[in-house]
C-alpha cells in the first residue's frame, strides 16, 4: 500500500527495494515519507525489513559486501542513491543512534566531539560548547558535567546510549535514525532515553525501529508497520494504534502473532 | 568381597586415577621448566662471584690451589671427588682438575692468595712476591701491585686512545682505496686532478699512520717493561707483565660487602666491556648492542609491513575464498622453519639483492663483496620475514576483536574508513598489535639458525653503527647473543673453561626473553579482558 | 562542513585504500613467493642438459696427408690445438679455425714421426714415436693481458715436457701405455706382436746424501688369459693397470712394488665373452670405464668379498651405443664419462647414471675429439676435416632422484647405500648428497620428540582446562606460554653440555626412574585413595592433584638417582654402555635420542600444549555440565564428553608441534652429534635436514649442487611442514567457526 503524508516530507522513499547478497530480497517496493521534525517509529515483527529499511536511509547498508539496493530515496530532495551521492555528507545529515550502545574507548567530551574532529574542526570554544548542548539535548548534562574527562566506558547502560544520542546530535543532523535504541536498557533508563526523544523531536526528524509497540506508541507522531518486507500501514500514531486499518496490522498490535 | 575392594574397584572404573596420571603430566612438565630455569640460574648467578681460594696438601706431596666447582661420586661410587679449576692455564695447560677427597691431607684458605685476570692465557693464582718497577726490583704486597697497576692503567689507557686513532685512520685509508678502485673502474686517467689529489691524500695519511705506529711501538714497549712476580702453589715463580694483568683481587681477605661490590663490578664489566679471549671471557657489549639492532632494524620492516598486511586482510579485502586461503598461508607461515627463512634470505638476499646492489653500486670492489654478502640489513630482512606471520596473526585478531558497533558508530557520523582505521580501530588494537611485536621481537632475539647463514660473526671488527661517515653501516657483520651461546659452547677450543661464559649469556638471554614474552602475555590477556565489555 | 577539509579526507582515505590494498596483496603474496624463490634455487638439479653447436668450420692450413692424432682445447673454449702426426701442435680459434700459431714436437730420440698419442688428465698427452720412444707433454694456457696491445686479453701457450722412456729392446710395441706422477715415478707398460708383455718402471730413490738417483726396473710376462689383449689402461699415477681380453676378460694389475709387480685377479666381466673394446679410469683413478664390442659402457671397481677378497665388479652401467664402442674417457673434472662410437660421442654421469647427451656430426665420423678441462665443452674432428664446437650446459650431471632418494653404489662401498657426504678435500671426490638419511634423521628426532611430548601436553593440558582450580589455570597457561618463549639455543646447548653428560653417567638411574616414577605414581594414587575416606582429605584434593604428586615424582627420580649406579653394577658389571655394546652390539653416543626426545619434547610441549588447552576450554561449559548432572565422573565427562568435542583442537596442536619439531634446527644441531647413519636405536644420534643445511651451507659454492640440494632439503621441510599446517589450520579453522572464537 502507499500512505503518502503530505506534510512536508523530508524523506521520501519511493518503491525502494532491498537484496541482501545471494539476491535474498528483504525490502519489496517501499514508499514511505517522513514528516520532518516529527518522529516516526517502524515496527513490526522481528525480520519485517524495518532495521533494514532505516540502514538504508543513511546507507549503512553499504558496508555489507554484495548488497543491492533499487528505488529512490531522496532526502531534501536530492537522491541519496544518485551518483554524485556524497555518503560522508550524507551521514554527516542522517545521524544514527544503535540498538547497541557503542561509546568509543575514549573520554565523554571526545566522544561527543567525534564526529566535528573528523569533519576537521579545530574550534576549542566550538567544541566546549557543542559539548555543553549535546549533552544538555541528551539530557546527561547534569550527570556527567564534573567528568567530562572521563572514559565513556565508565557510564551506565543509559547514560552510555544518552551519550550515543549526544554524540549524533553534536553534528548538528537533519535526522537521527534510531535502531532500537532500548531494547537493551532496564526501565528506568528506557524511560530517560525516551523522555530525551521527546524532547529533540523539536529540532530534528527523528526516524525509530522499535519492537516495544508501548514505546512507539508513547514517543511518535507517525507510525508505519511493516510485514515481511512489506509496508502494510502507514500513519498517525493515534490512529493507527487506535483504528487500524489493515487485519494484519491489529493483528500484530493486539499481539497475535509478531 | 570387601568393600575397600569394591570402593577401589570403583575409583578405578570411574576413572579417578587417570586425573592424577594428568596431574602428573601437568607437574612432570612444570618440573623440567623449573629444573631448565634452575640449571641456568645456578650456574650462571655463581660465575662472578669472587668464592674462596683454596690451598689444597696432597698425599702424593703436591700442592693445589684452586676454587671448589663441584663435587660428585667418584666412578665407582664409593667416594667423592671434587672438581677444581686451578687456572694458570700458560703453567698447566689446563683450567679444571679432578681430586678424589682421600688424595687430600689439610686445606685450607690462606688470606694472600691472588686472583689475576689476565689479557691472555686465562686466570692466574698464586701470591705475590715482588715488583719490578722502573727496572727495580723489591718485595711487595698487594696495595703495591695495585697502586703500580693504577699506573700503568693510565699508560694502558693512552695506548687505547692511540688504538682507536689507528682505527679511525685504518679506516680512512681503506676509504681511500675504495675510492681509488672506483677511480680506476671508471677510467680516471691517473693525471687526473682528481687522482692526484688522492694520492696525495694517501700519502699525507700514510705518513700519519706510519708515525702512529711508531708512537704505539715506543709506548708499548715502555708500558711492558714494568712486571711483577707470582709464584703459583707448588712456588714456581712466574713473571707477568703488569700491561697484561686485567684485574687483581685477593678472594679470601674480601669481606661480603667487598664480595658484593666486586661482583656488581663485573656485571657491569658484563654489559658494556668488550670479550677477550676468543669470546670465554670479558664483556658482552657486543653482542648485546647486535642483538638489540638487529631487533631495531628488524622491527622496522616487519612491524609496519605486518601490520598493514593485517589491516588489509581485515579491513579491506572482500571476505571470501582468497582471504580465507591467504589466512590459512599466513598462519602456516608462521609455522615454516626458520632454517627455511634463513635459506631464503641467504638465496635472495644475499645472493640475489646483494649481488645485484654490488654490481650497480660497488662494481669497482668486486670480487670482494659489499652487500653480497651476510650482513646485519639481510639478517634484519630475513627476521622481518620470519616474524612478520606473527605480526599479522597478532594484528588480525585484535582486529578483528573489535565489535562491529565501534565501526558502525564512526561511519554514521561521517568519517571514512580511513579516519575510523587511524581514530578508533588502530588505538583500540594497539595493545594486540604491541603483543604481537613484543613476541617477535623476543622470536628474534632468541632465534638463531637464520642468523647462522645471513650473517652473524662470532667477532664483529666494528660495531654496525660507529663515528664514521655514514654511521649506519648495515653492510656489517654483527654479534648476537644466541649466536655466542651457540659459539662459545660449540666452537671454542676450551669448553670447559668457557663454560661459565656460555651460562652467563644464556642466562641474560633467557631473562631478556622470558620478561619480553611475559609483558607481551601480559597484555594480551589484558585486552582480552577488556574487549568483554561490550556484551553486557 | 568544510569542503575543502572533506576533500582532503576524501582524497586521504583513497590513498590509504590504495596504499593498503596494494601493499597488504604484495607483502602477502611476496611472503608466499618465498616458496617459489627456493623451489627455483633448486629447480636446475633437474634441469636436462644442454648442448649446443657453437662452430662448425674446415680446417685452415691442414695439411691433408697429416693425420691427426689428438686434440685439445682450454678452459675458456677459444683456443684449440690439433697434434698430427708430424709432431706438430697447431693451435686454431675455436670461433672460425683460423690458426693462431703452431709448435713442433721433437722426441728426445730425434724421432719426428709419431705412430699415437692418447691424451689424459688435464691435457697430457702421451706421445708413442715411430721409434718406440715415448714421451708425455703437458700443453699449459696461460691468459693474459697484453699491455703493447691496448690491454688485449690474449692467451699464451707452452708444452710442459714431463716424462721420456726410451725406445723398447724388442722392437715396436703393439701398444703402449705410460703415465708419470707428480713425484715423477714413471710407468711404461707395452705389448709386443709376440705376445711378450713388458712393465717398466722408473723411480726416484733419496740415496743417503739425499741426491735422487734413478732406479730404473723392467719386467717381461707372459699374460694368461683366453684372448688377446685388446684394451689397457693405466691410472693416472701409473700403480693400478687394467687389461682387458677379446674374450671378455679384465685382469688387474698392481705396480706399486718397483720389483714385483702383481697381477691381483682375471675376472670374466662378460659371460658372453664379447670383445672388451676400450678401458679407462674415471677421474680420481678409482673406477674403471669398460666400453665392449656391443657398445656396452659400464664402470667397474674392485669390492672387498668376504671369500675371494678384492673382485673386480660392475657397479654402474651407463647409456650404451648401437655399435663397438671404439674409446672411453673420462671427464677432466668429474665422474663424467665419454665414450665414442660410430653413433657420435655419448656422456653420461657414473653416480647417476644419467645419460647427458649425445655428440654427433650428422653423417661424419668423429675421429678425433676433446673436451674442456672444465668439462664445458667438446670440440670433435670428423673424417672430412670438419671441426664442430660444442659448448655444453650439463648443470648438475650427478644429481638425479634416483641419487637424492635412491640406493647409490659409491666409490670404495662394498654394496649399494644411502650416504650423505658432501665433499671432501679434493677434486675428485664423489658427493654422495642422499637425501634419504636426512630425512630419516628429521623424522627420527621427531619422532622420539613427539614420543615423549604428546602424552606430557594433552594430559597436562587436560588437567590444566578441566581439573585445576583456575587461580592455578591463571598461572599455568601464562608459564607455560612463556615456556614455548625460552630460545632453542638455549635449550640446545643445555641439552649437550649439561643433560647429555648427566645421562652419559647415569644411564641406568635414568632407566631406572622410567621404572620407578610410573610404580611411585600408582603406589601413591593407590595409597592416597586409602587415605583420603580417613580425613577431610578429600575436601582439599580437587583441584590440587598435581601440586601433591609433584613430590612424589621428585622422589622417585632421587631414588633412582641413588640406586642407579648400583644396580648397573649388580645387573650390567658396572657399565650399562658396555653391556648394550657387548650384548646387543649398540653403540652409545653422547649425543642420542634420548637427549634430543627431552630438549625437542621441551620444546614443543608448550605448542600442543597451549592450543590443546585452549581448544579444550572452548568446548562450551553446558556439554560439561549436562554430562556431569548425568550422574558421569569427572573423568568420564571429560573422557567422552569434553575430549571428543576438542580432538580437532588437540590433533591441530599436535600437527602444529610436529611441523616444530621437523624445522627445529639449533636443537638438533647441538644436541645430534649430526652423523648421517640411517638407525632406528635410541641410543645413537641422527643428522636431521635442517641441522644439515645449517652445517653444509656455509661451505657451499653458490649455485654448485651442493647448494641447490640444500635448496632443496629447504623445499622438502618446507613442504612438510606447510602439509601438517595447512590441515592443523583447516582442522582449527573448522573449530572456530564451530565455537565461534579462538
Amino acid at each position: 500500500m502507499t500512505a503518502v503524508i503530505n506534510e512536508n516530507p523530508i524523506i521520501q522513499v519511493n518503491n525502494l527495494k532491498f537484496f541482501y547478497p545471494g539476491d535474498a530480497r528483504a525490502l519489496h517496493g517501499i514508499d514511505l515519507s517522513f514528516p520532518e521534525k516529527n518522529v516516526t517509529a517502524l515496527i513490526g515483527p522481528s525480520g519485517c525489513g524495518k532495521s533494514t529499511l532505516l540502514r538504508c536511509l543513511n546507507r549503512m547498508n553499504d558496508l555489507i559486501d554484495g548488497c543491492r539496493v533499487e528505488g529512490e530515496i531522496t532526502l531534501e530532495g536530492e537522491n541519496i542513491y544518485g551518483k554524485n551521492t556524497d555518503i560522508i555528507e550524507l551521514r554527516r545529515r542522517v545521524g544514527m543512534v544503535f540498538q547497541k550502545s557503542n561509546p568509543f574507548p575514549k573520554s565523554i567530551y571526545e566522544n561527543v566531539i567525534y564526529g566535528l574532529r573528523i569533519a576537521g574542526e579545530k574550534d576549542k570554544k566550538l567544541f566546549d560548547e557543542r559539548v555543553e548542548k549535546s549533552l544538555k539535548a541528551a539530557a546527561l548534562w547534569d550527570e556527567v558535567k564534573d567528568r567530562l574527562q572521563e572514559s565513556a566506558l565508565g557510564l551506565s547502560g543509559g547514560q552510555m546510549q544518552r551519550l550515543c544520542i549526544a554524540r549524533a546530535i553534536a553534528v548538528n543532523p537533519k535526522v537521527i535514525l534510531m535502531d532500537e535504541p532500548c531494547s537493551a536498557l532496564d526501565p528506568k533508563s528506557t524511560a530517560r532515553v525516551e523522555e530525551t526523544i521527546k524532547d529533540l523531536r523539536d529540532d530534528f526528524t527523528i526516524i525509530i525501529v522499535t519492537h516495544n509497540m508501548q514505546q512507539a506508541a508513547r514517543v511518535s507522531d507517525h507510525t508505519a508497520f511493516l510485514f515481511e518486507g512489506n509496508l502494510i500501514e502507514y500513519g498517525l500514531t493515534d490512529q493507527l494504534f487506535v483504528k487500524p486499518q489493515v487485519k494484519q496490522t491489529e493483528d500484530y498490535i493486539t499481539g497475535r502473532f509478531g | 568381597m570387601s568393600t575397600t575392594t569394591k570402593n577401589m574397584n570403583k575409583y578405578w572404573r570411574i576413572g579417578e586415577p587417570m586425573v592424577w596420571l594428568s596431574g602428573a603430566s601437568l607437574a612432570i612438565t612444570l618440573l623440567t621448566a623449573i629444573i631448565l630455569l634452575a640449571v641456568i640460574m645456578i650456574n650462571g648467578l655463581g660465575v662472578f662471584w669472587p668464592a674462596e681460594l683454596q690451598r689444597l696438601e696432597l698425599q702424593d706431596g703436591n700442592q693445589v690451589i684452586g676454587r671448589l666447582i663441584k663435587s660428585e661420586p667418584t666412578a665407582d661410587g664409593s667416594a667423592l671427588r671434587r672438581q677444581y679449576k686451578i687456572a694458570n692455564r700458560d703453567l698447566y695447560g689446563l683450567d679444571f682438575r679432578w681430586i678424589d677427597e682421600d688424595q687430600i691431607v689439610s686445606q685450607e684458605v690462606p688470606r694472600n692468595l691472588l686472583v689475576l685476570e689476565r689479557i691472555e692465557h686465562g686466570d692466574f693464582y698464586g701470591e705475590l712476591k715482588s715488583l719490578n718497577l722502573n727496572g727495580t726490583t723489591r718485595t711487595a704486597s698487594l696495595p703495591d701491585l695495585t697502586k703500580a697497576l693504577i699506573e700503568v692503567e693510565t699508560e694502558i689507557r693512552g695506548l687505547r686512545e692511540l688504538e682507536g686513532k689507528l682505527k679511525d685512520a685504518s679506516y680512512l685509508m681503506e676509504q681511500l682505496r675504495l675510492k681509488k678502485l672506483k677511480f680506476d673502474y671508471k677510467g680516471v686517467p691517473a693525471n687526473d686532478p682528481k687522482q692526484v689529489a688522492l694520492s696525495q691524500e694517501k700519502a699525507i695519511l700514510d705518513e700519519e699512520f706510519g708515525h702512529l705506529i711508531d708512537i704505539q711501538t715506543r709506548q708499548n714497549a715502555r708500558a711492558r717493561e714494568d712486571t711483577a712476580m707470582f709464584t703459583d702453589a707448588s712456588g714456581r715463580e712466574k713473571e707477568i707483565v703488569l700491561a697484561d694483568i686485567f684485574q687483581v683481587y685477593a678472594p679470601n681477605s674480601m669481606g661480603l660487602g667487598d664480595k658484593i661490590a666486586f661482583y656488581s663490578a663485573k656485571l657491569l664489566e658484563l654489559f658494556v666491556g668488550q670479550p677477550r679471549e676468543s669470546n670465554t671471557e670479558g664483556g658482552l657489549f657486543p653482542a648485546i648492542f647486535g642483538t638489540v639492532m638487529l631487533i631495531f632494524v628488524m622491527s622496522l620492516f616487519s612491524f609496519p609491513l605486518g601490520v598493514i598486511a593485517a589491516i588489509y586482510l581485515r579491513e579491506y579485502a572482500k571476505e571470501g575464498i582468497v582471504v580465507r586461503i591467504v589466512r590459512i598461508a599466513v598462519n602456516n607461515l608462521a609455522g615454516i622453519p626458520s632454517i627455511v627463512y634463513g635459506i631464503f634470505g641467504l638465496g635472495f638476499f644475499v645472493y640475489g639483492i646483494g649481488h645485484s646492489i654490488d654490481s650497480f653500486f660497488f662494481p669497482e670492489r668486486l670480487p670482494t663483496p659489499t652487500f653480497g654478502t651476510g650482513g646485519l640489513l639481510w639478517a634484519s630482512l630475513t627476521l622481518a620475514l620470519l616474524t612478520v606471520p606473527v605480526v599479522i596473526v597478532s594484528t588480525e585478531e585484535a582486529l578483528g576483536a573489535i565489535p562491529r558497533e565501534m565501526r558502525e558508530g564512526s561511519y554514521a557520523l561521517g568519517s571514512t574508513k580511513f579516519q575510523t582505521l587511524v581514530r578508533i580501530l588502530l588505538p583500540m588494537a594497539s595493545p594486540g598489535i604491541m603483543t604481537g611485536l613484543i613476541l617477535a621481537m623476543a622470536r628474534a632475539a632468541g632465534e638463531v639458525a637464520p642468523l647462522m647463514i645471513t650473517g652473524v660473526v662470532k667477532l664483529a671488527p666494528a660495531l654496525p653503527i660507529d663515528g664514521n661517515f655514514p654511521f649506519f653501516h648495515l653492510d656489517r657483520k654483527f654479534m648476537h647473543l644466541g649466536f655466542h651461546i651457540y659459539d662459545i659452547g660449540f666452537q671454542s677450543p676450551n669448553v670447559e673453561a668457557a663454560k661459565p661464559m656460555v651460562f652467563v649469556t644464556t642466562l641474560l638471554l633467557v631473562l631478556i626473553v622470558l620478561l619480553m614474552s611475559s609483558v607481551a602475555i601480559r597484555l594480551r590477556n589484558k585486552m582480552k579482558k577488556r574487549y568483554t565489555f561490550g556484551t553486557f | 562542513m568544510n569542503p575543502a577539509f572533506l576533500k582532503k579526507v576524501k582524497r586521504n582515505d583513497r590513498i590509504a585504500r590504495w596504499v593498503i590494498t596494494v601493499g597488504g596483496m604484495a607483502i602477502i603474496f611476496s611472503v608466499i613467493f618465498i616458496l617459489i624463490l627456493i623451489a627455483e634455487v633448486s629447480l636446475p638439479l633437474f634441469l636436462s642438459p644442454d648442448k649446443d653447436l657453437h662452430a662448425s668450420f674446415q680446417l685452415e692450413g691442414r695439411a691433408a696427408e697429416e693425420k691427426i692424432l689428438a686434440m685439445g682445447v682450454d678452459e675458456y673454449l677459444e683456443t684449440g690445438y690439433r697434434l698430427d702426426q708430424a709432431g706438430r701442435v697447431n693451435f686454431f680459434n675455436i670461433a672460425d679455425g683460423s690458426a693462431i700459431d703452431s709448435l713442433q714436437l721433437v722426441s728426445d730420440t730425434g724421432s719426428r714421426r709419431l705412430i699415437t698419442a692418447q691424451t689424459y688428465g688435464r691435457l697430457n698427452h702421451m706421445l708413442v714415436w715411430d721409434d718406440g720412444s715415448v714421451t708425455i707433454e703437458r700443453v699449459k694456457f696461460f691468459p693474459f693481458f697484453d699491455e703493447a696491445d691496448d690491454n688485449q686479453r690474449s692467451i699464451r701457450h707452452e708444452l710442459e715436457h714431463r716424462a721420456i722412456f726410451a725406445p723398447p729392446s724388442y722392437g715396436l710395441p703393439v701398444k703402449t701405455m705410460a703415465r708419470v706422477n707428480d713425484e715423477g715415478r714413471q710407468v711404461r707398460v707395452d705389448l709386443f706382436r709376440s705376445g711378450i708383455f713388458q712393465i717398466t718402471i722408473i723411480e726416484e730413490e733419496e740415496s743417503l746424501f739425499g741426491a735422487g738417483e734413478r732406479v730404473q726396473e723392467s719386467h717381461q710376462l707372459e699374460i694368461d688369459s683366453v684372448g688377446e689383449v685388446t684394451a689397457m689402461t693405466l691410472s693416472t699415477d701409473g700403480i693400478k693397470l687394467y687389461l682387458g681380453t677379446s674374450k671378455g676378460e679384465i685382469l688387474r694389475w698392481d705396480l706399486s712394488e718397483i720389483d714385483h709387480p702383481v697381477l691381483e685377479e682375471t675376472t670374466q666381466a662378460f659371460l658372453d665373452q664379447r670383445e672388451i673394446t676400450a678401458l679407462n679410469m674415471v677421474f680420481g683413478d678409482v673406477s674403471l670405464i669398460v666400453g665392449d664390442q656391443q657398445g656396452g659402457v659400464s664402470t667397474w671397481f674392485p669390492v672387498r668379498d668376504a671369500d675371494v677378497g678384492w673382485k673386480l665388479t660392475q657397479i654402474h652401467q651407463l647409456h650404451g651405443h648401437a655399435h663397438a664402442v671404439q674409446d672411453v674417457q673420462p671427464s677432466p673434472h668429474d665422474k663424467s664419462v665419454l665414450s665414442i662410437a660410430a653413433d657420435g660421442i655419448n656422456v653420461s654421469h657414473m653416480t647417476s647414471e644419467r645419460f647427458l647427451v649425445n655428440i654427433a656430426n650428422g653423417a661424419e665420423k668423429i675421429e678425433a675429439f676433446a673436451q674442456s678441462t672444465r668439462g664445458n665443452g667438446i670440440i670433435t674432428l670428423s673424417d672430412h676435416g670438419t671441426v664442430q664446437s660444442w659448448k655444453l650446459d650439463i648443470p648438475h650431471p650427478e644429481v638425479s632422484l634416483k641419487t637424492l632418494f635412491g640406493k647409490v653404489w659409491y666409490e670404495g662401498y662394498p654394496e649399494p647405500t644411502w650416504a650423505w657426504q658432501s665433499s671432501a678435500g679434493t677434486d675428485d671426490y664423489e658427493p654422495k648428497l642422499s637425501l634419504t638419511p636426512l630425512i630419516f634423521g628429521t623424522l627420527k628426532g621427531t619422532f622420539y620428540a613427539m614420543l615423549f611430548a604428546v602424552p606430557l601436553a594433552i594430559f597436562g593440558a587436560i588437567y590444566t582446562s578441566q581439573f585445576a582450580r583456575p587461580k592455578f589455570k591463571g598461572i599455568i597457561k601464562p608459564a607455560v606460554e612463556v615456556m614455548a618463549a625460552i630460545p632453542t639455543v638455549i635449550i640446545g646447548f643445555l641439552a649437550a653440555l649439561w643433560l647429555a653428560p648427566l645421562i652419559e653417567r647415569s644411564l641406568g638411574s635414568m632407566f631406572l626412574s622410567l621404572i620407578l616414577v610410573p610404580a611411585a605414581l600408582m603406589l601413591s594414587i593407590a595409597l592416597w585413595q586409602g587415605a583420603r575416606k580417613l580425613s577431610p582429605l578429600k575436601q582439599v584434593e580437587r583441584g590440587y592433584e598435581f601440586l601433591v604428586i609433584a613430590p612424589v615424582i621428585v622422589l622417585a627420580v632421587a631414588i633412582a638417582a641413588i640406586l642407579g649406579p648400583g644396580l648397573e653394577d649388580w645387573l650390567f658389571a658396572g657399565d650399562l654402555k658396555q653391556w648394550l655394546f657387548n650384548e646387543t652390539g649398540t653403540r652409545y653416543d653422547p649425543r642420542n635420542c634420548i637427549i634430543i626426545a627431552f630438549a625437542m619434547g621441551f620444546a614443543v610441549i608448550p605448542i600442543i600444549f597451549t592450543i590443546s588447552e585452549d581448544s579444550l576450554s572452548n568446548v562450551p561449559p553446558s556439554l560439561k555440565a549436562a554430562s556431569l548432572a548425568l550422574g558421569a565422573s569427572r573423568w568420564q565427562t571429560v573422557w567422552r564428553v569434553i575430549l571428543p568435542s576438542a580432538s580437532p583442537g588437540i590433533f591441530a596442536g599436535t600437527m602444529i608441534g610436529f611441523g616444530r619439531a621437523v624445522g627445529e634446527t639449533m636443537i638438533v644441531l647441538m644436541a645430534t652429534g649430526n652423523t648421517a647413519i640411517m638407525d632406528l636405536s635410541i641410543f645413537n644420534g641422527m643428522r636431521p635436514l635442517s641441522a644439515n643445511i645449517a652445517v653444509e651451507i656455509p661451505e657451499a659454492p653458490v649455485d654448485g649442487s651442493l647448494y641447490r640440494t640444500l635448496f632443496l632439503s629447504a623445499v622438502i621441510l618446507f613442504i612438510m611442514t606447510f602439509i601438517v599446517n595447512t590441515v592443523a589450520e583447516i582442522v582449527r579453522q573448522r573449530l572456530r567457526a564451530k565455537y565461534g572464537r579462538f
